[in-house]
């Protein structure tokens, strides 16, 4: 493997991508804030708001790390270099993951202390606020992969529009589960089979789409 | 290690509309190849092929002695690609381009980069989106050149430049030359570039090669013949003689393999012979394409 040249080209996506990313976290950082300090509506807001900037990352990302690099025609320059089509699909989904991996996990973690310390609820939602966050994580791998693997702004289009419309069919899915709503006031977490097989499968879906964009980009005969 | 720089044998690819069909080229090590078509003609299918960003359906492609596009990342350390249709990234400088360049290439040359700097006229500092095509050419030509690839391939790279910028890469494309283990392939419609640098010129046409050889030669072969013919006198079809155009008393024999004895022969059938032409490479480029476009269709 061309450990070395994939690792320069993550660095690149980042340095590039740096303004974005910045924007998105300044963002997400003002609106967790509203979500952990403030008071009703206020923290309903701040953490809608943060999701929303999940969501938008997470369709601004492969907008400008994969499609633009391919609608302003800086693929020819990247693909002149010692990589192949496989390993440029490797260092574009490492770079954008861990972009997205930064808000996601701050996201995640600040809602978990949350729970944990008793603020908003009870802890026996957390495994369906684990389940719930994966969500967007999915969302996110479905979009890059079609920009990957489309190499056009209409599948990522699609890709987009299919996901976060369905966030709320999948949140509806999910609180109507007995058994996992029928723990939500438990005073611990609770990872019951239902749970875990779910967050499994959501892991398991990242993991095959992951594995069926390098398929594709394997089989590709024209990569540009 | 092969003699030959770039090597294709018996490469197709199909297309729904367009097809590369059986291509067979040779770059000898140290040589500069120009590549001339009309826009269309497959120039730029066959550099992909060549750089492993498409893949042949059948046939051998080899560049530097290696298969492509299967060992395509240790060719590509040593070769420098350059596009006409590639474009660096806006919102960055060039400086920044040559550090990323650099970090990758342990081959980077910094004293040849500063000097190629000077020379273009660029600035380091400057972000690319504020460059002119011609500057924007140059910063992607100084980052393939600073890399000192054994191989440089360049798809039609001073297309669309002002005639000073074009002067300017093609001088440095001839210096590159001084050392004689580099060799180019560069492709262009615009035969006066191929002409001024190139020591080997292939033809390609639809898809397909219609003649490969070392510039002198072409120039030797390929004459224009103004004829006299008087009334009543047919010329004869005489092997070298690939097309004839006749207005009334006056003809033009257009020939391929020129000698001397063509000329008698036109002179011993009734016909005189008021000229002999030598012919520019764009005329040759023509009067190839148009005869290899009626051969198909014969």
């Amino acid at each position: 493997m061309n450990g070395a040249v994939i690792g320069h080209l993550i660095l690149k996506d980042w340095r590039i991508n740096r303004l974005l990313i910045s924007l998105t976290l300044g963002a997400g950082i003002v609106a967790l804030a509203i979500a952990l300090y403030g008071r009703g509506t206020a923290r309903l807001v701040g953490s809608v708001w943060f999701f929303v900037a999940l969501c938008i990352l997470g369709s601004m990302l492969p907008v400008s790390a994969i499609i633009n690099e391919r609608k302003k025609q800086t693929l020819a320059f990247i693909m002149s270099l010692p990589v192949s089509s496989v390993q440029y699909s490797i260092a574009k989904i490492v770079s954008i993951w861990a972009m997205f991996l930064v808000p996601w996990l701050t996201l995640l973690i600040s809602a978990l202390i949350l729970v944990e310390t008793g603020h908003i609820a009870p802890r026996g939602v957390i495994p369906t606020l684990v389940i719930v966050a994966v969500l967007p994580l999915i969302g996110f791998c479905l979009i890059s992969s079609a920009a990957l693997a489309g190499e056009s702004e209409g599948w990522l289009i699609a890709a987009s529009v299919a996901c976060n419309s369905s966030y709320w069919l999948a949140w509806y899915l999910l609180a109507s589960l007995p058994s996992l709503t029928e723990n939500w006031t438990a005073p611990a977490a609770v990872w019951n089979p239902a749970a875990v097989t779910i967050l499994l499968g959501e892991f398991g879906s990242i993991a095959l789409i992951l594995a069926l964009t390098l398929f594709i980009q394997s089989r590709k005969r024209d990569f540009i | 290690m092969t003699d030959l720089a770039v090597e294709l044998r018996g490469v197709s690819k199909k297309y729904r509309y367009f097809t590369l069909d059986n291509m067979h080229l040779e770059l000898p090590r140290g040589q500069i190849m120009g590549l001339i078509g009309a826009n269309g003609a497959g120039k730029s299918t066959t550099i992909r092929i060549l750089m492993g960003l498409v893949h042949q359906d059948s046939g051998v492609a080899r560049v530097l002695g290696r298969n492509m596009p299967s060992e395509q990342v240790a060719a590509k350390w040593d070769i420098g690609f350059a596009s006409e249709d590639m474009r660096l990234y806006e919102s960055m400088t060039l400086g920044w381009h040559m550090d990323f360049i650099r970090s990758i290439y342990p081959t980077w040359d910094g004293a040849y980069a500063q000097l190629l700097l000077k020379r273009f006229g660029l600035r380091a500092e400057q972000k690319i989106k504020g460059l002119s095509h011609g500057q924007r050419v140059k910063s992607a030509l100084l980052l393939v050149l600073a890399r000192k690839p054994k191989l440089l391939v360049l798809d039609e790279p001073t297309t669309g430049l002002d005639p000073v910028a074009r002067h300017e890469i093609l001088r440095e494309l001839t210096n590159v030359m001084a050392d004689e283990e580099r060799s180019v392939l560069f492709s262009s419609h615009n035969t006066q570039d191929v002409e001024q640098i190139s020591d080997q010129i292939t033809f390609i046409d639809r898809g397909r090669i219609i003649d490969s050889m070392d510039k002198e030669t072409y120039l030797d072969r390929w004459r224009r013949l103004r004829l006299e013919v008087p009334r009543g006198v047919e010329l004869p079809a005489l092997p070298g003689i690939i097309g004839v155009q006749r207005e009334g008393r006056l003809a033009v024999a257009t020939s391929n393999a020129f000698a001397p004895d063509l000329a008698s022969a036109y002179e011993s059938s009734g016909a005189r012979v008021q000229r002999i032409e030598n012919m520019t490479l764009e005329e040759i480029f023509v009067a190839n394409v148009e005869h290899s476009r009626e051969e198909v269709e014969a």
